[in-house]
């Protein structure tokens, strides 16, 4: 009896000892958390779980918000030094504007984890030297989307070939995309294209233009080199369509939604827009056009460069947090090959090289999907993130209703492109850039 | 022993002083000070830094300020007058109305209930160029066959947004004016009718006048509520395209928030402040001698 007692606490000593040891190092830890809101991102915090149980810490979501109210929630805790929260959604537009809240992860994250990732998200992740989030498996990218049968239209593909010389094919040259924007127009019924027009969004298609016509945003110091023949190529584009009727009249109102839900109601031609939309156009019971949607890598400009601007979300750290450890294996965790697996199952792009090659070999047997996969990873190729300025947001507040006053016609290109470029040197002057 | 006791009306006044000093007068100075500094929100340390009236000197030379300033009292002018013209109309019709006038009161301040964000989606969606109802109406109706940019187009958008402003507020000044009217002695009227005035003399001799000072408050209120213009603004066009629309608070706005410039918003803020101020002087000035011209000043 004696012996069954001692034998028996012995086993009970072993068995607590054990559930000990798989309570994990962060037992007790309650994380502040506050993260990016919305359908397609919220899947995957339901692995949170996943985490809580492994390490033994507690996440507590103190705040739930898109990207735009996200960042001036930031800025109001940076400004208010409540700051101590430990782990934020956040995105490669925004990252720079907040040099002090994030810490550098590279001091918590071993070298071979970062070296998994795509070495160009790594790159656009690293902000002065410092790597400040770890990207999730949300990249984005633009690419083509166009509707199938207005090329295999053997009466457009003639009517074509006499008006402009050469065969009607699926553009390769935003040139392309010009001829046969006006080409397929007629309003109101049918718009050739159509872009975003207002707040960061069009500065950015501006921007992969003038990079696409062999030009540079911004010098090595941040000064304004978009005043440039390439610059005034770039902004034309948008100018001449807009004159030509190839685009809504409305387009320079329109944002991300209005373009996506315009190429669904079947009145766009050819649409230059993220992977987010893939599923929704092709999805009969939210597009027209679905079954008829193809889908090409983004076009190159007379440079032979393919525009390219891309994003992505990532997660990071805050200089404050009092678990720094426990933070970035959560954020280790949330952005691991399993969660990307789980985020681009659902159609959003990865960031990391293994769950790329993962997704291409998932969707073999859809052809729509794999079609997709193709043009965004071509695109991808090339892709290139805002520039690393803490005054990106600030600058394309003062260029883009410039570049919508050359749209409508109050300036001609190259007047808009110096006001806009005077406004963005004196303001990089007065915050002491150069 | 010698107690000093503060002054019993004191006293009795400082917890109002105290609330006031800490809710209104707190927030007021650090926003002045602010204004004399560099600060953006996400370099909390510039809060620290005294650069002068640089802001306001910034504020004062910038053209973009003073279009936009410009804008904010084109806006001002045209919508206050016409609220007024079509709250006076609409007050003068409903105040002849003998049965199912309670009814049609409530149903008069329906647009006031709505909260301006959403009268801002709403108008957004009917002055839609591509699904809007007013383009598509047009067009089903053969009127035209075009697609009117109405957000876009310069003088069009400036439209779009007085008609909105209009369509939730007309109805203030109606009740105002509604309450005016009731409050008309009957003796003018009668007097008016017995010596043979037609219905205009009546109205422009007698119901105006007495209307009068009810006129200049709803003017007053309203005109403070158009200068700080923003929700149905930001929400319809933010101020653009090229800034067509940009009015005083969409511009202070972004630059606070959006640009994280608080220091310079606030600059242009307390510039600004001025206008409302001027407006609300000016409308009381009115108030007094039309309140005087009936007597009732003093």
């Amino acid at each position: 009896m004696k012996n069954f007692a001692s034998g028996a606490s012995a086993l009970v000593l072993a068995a607590m000892c054990a559930s000990y040891a798989q309570a994990g190092e962060f037992d007790g830890v309650t994380l502040d958390a506050k993260l990016i809101g919305g359908q397609q991102y919220e899947a995957l915090y339901g692995r949170i779980s996943e985490w809580e149980a492994e390490t033994g810490a507690k996440v507590n979501i103190i705040s739930k918000k898109n990207h735009f109210e996200m960042d001036k929630e930031f800025k109001s805790d940076i400004a208010a030094g409540t700051t101590s929260w430990c782990v934020g959604s956040n995105h490669s537009s925004f990252a720079s504007q907040y040099p002090s809240l994030y810490m550098d992860l590279s001091g918590l994250v071993p070298a071979e984890t970062v070296a998994e990732f795509v070495p160009a998200n790594i790159k656009a992740a690293t902000l002065d030297g410092k790597l400040v989030m770890l990207p999730r498996g949300q990249f984005d990218v633009s690419a083509l989307y166009y509707q199938k049968d207005l090329y295999e239209d053997a009466d457009n593909q003639a009517k074509f070939k006499a008006e402009y010389g050469y065969d009607l094919a699926v553009p390769e040259t935003w040139e392309q995309v010009s001829d046969q924007a006006v080409f397929f127009s007629d309003p109101p019924n049918r718009y050739g294209t159509q872009y975003a027009g207002k707040d960061e969004a069009i500065v950015g298609r501006f921007y992969e233009m003038v990079v696409a016509e062999g030009g540079k945003l911004f010098n090595d110091d941040f000064s304004p080199a978009f005043n440039s023949e390439a610059g005034v190529r770039a902004l034309n584009w948008f100018v001449d369509l807009y004159d030509a009727g190839a685009v809504p009249p409305g387009t320079t109102s329109y944002l991300w939604d209005d373009l996506g839900n315009g190429f669904a109601s079947g009145t766009i031609a050819m649409n230059l827009d993220w992977p987010g939309w893939a599923g929704f156009f092709n999805d009969p019971a939210s597009s027209k056009v679905a079954g008829n949607v193809g889908i090409a890598p983004a076009p190159k400009g007379s440079a032979g460069v393919r525009t390219g601007w891309s994003g992505f979300h990532g997660f990071s750290v805050t200089s404050d947090c009092e678990n720094k450890e426990a933070a970035a294996s959560l954020v280790m965790f949330l952005t691991n090959e399993d969660s990307q697996k789980m985020e681009s199952d659902a159609g959003p792009l990865p960031t990391r090289t293994a769950v790329w090659d993962y997704v291409t070999e998932q969707a073999k047997s859809d052809p729509y999907r794999s079609e997709v996969l193709a043009a965004f990873k071509e695109t991808a190729k090339t892709a290139f993130a805002v520039p690393a300025t803490p005054y990106w947001i600030e600058a394309t507040n003062l260029i883009f209703p410039e570049l919508q006053a050359a749209i409508l016609g109050d300036k001609t290109s190259e007047e808009a492109l110096e006001a806009a470029a005077e406004a963005v040197d004196d303001m990089m002057r007065e915050n002491g850039e150069y | 022993m010698f107690r000093y006791k503060l002054p019993p009306w004191l006293l009795l006044l400082l917890p109002a002083i105290i609330v006031l000093a800490a809710v209104v007068m707190l927030p007021l100075l650090l926003s002045l000070y602010s204004s004399f500094t560099p600060y953006r929100l996400t370099r909390p340390d510039s809060l620290f830094k005294w650069i002068g009236t640089y802001n306001y000197e910034k504020a004062l030379t910038d053209s973009k300020f003073w279009a936009a300033f410009g804008r904010t009292i084109v806006l001002l002018t045209i919508a206050l007058n016409l609220e007024m013209l079509l709250g006076l109309g609409l007050a003068l019709l409903v105040s002849k109305v003998t049965r199912g006038q309670r009814a049609l009161r409530t149903m008069m301040m329906f647009p006031m209930m709505f909260s301006p964000v959403l009268v801002g989606f709403q108008f957004k969606f009917i002055f839609n160029d591509n699904v809007g109802l007013v383009n598509n109406a047009l067009q089903s109706l053969g009127i035209t066959d075009q697609v009117i940019p109405w957000l876009v187009d310069g003088k069009l958008a400036m439209f779009s947004i007085i008609f909105a402003e209009v369509w939730t507020s007309t109805s203030v000044f109606a009740i105002l004016i509604l309450a005016g009217l009731y409050a008309i002695p009957k003796d003018p009227l009668e007097a008016a009718k017995v010596d043979g005035c037609t219905s205009w003399q009546t109205f422009r001799h007698i119901t105006l006048p007495f209307i009068m000072p009810f006129i200049y408050i709803a003017m007053a209120i309203r005109s403070l509520d158009v200068a700080r213009a923003y929700d149905i603004v930001q929400i319809m066009t933010n101020g653009g395209p090229a800034r067509r629309t940009e009015l005083l608070w969409t511009l202070i706005g972004r630059t606070g928030y959006v640009d994280a410039k608080m220091g310079y918003a606030n600059a242009m803020g307390y510039t600004s402040i001025f206008l409302a101020i001027f407006f609300t002087v000016y409308f009381f000035r009115k108030l007094t001698s039309a309140r005087n011209e009936l007597g009732m000043g003093g």
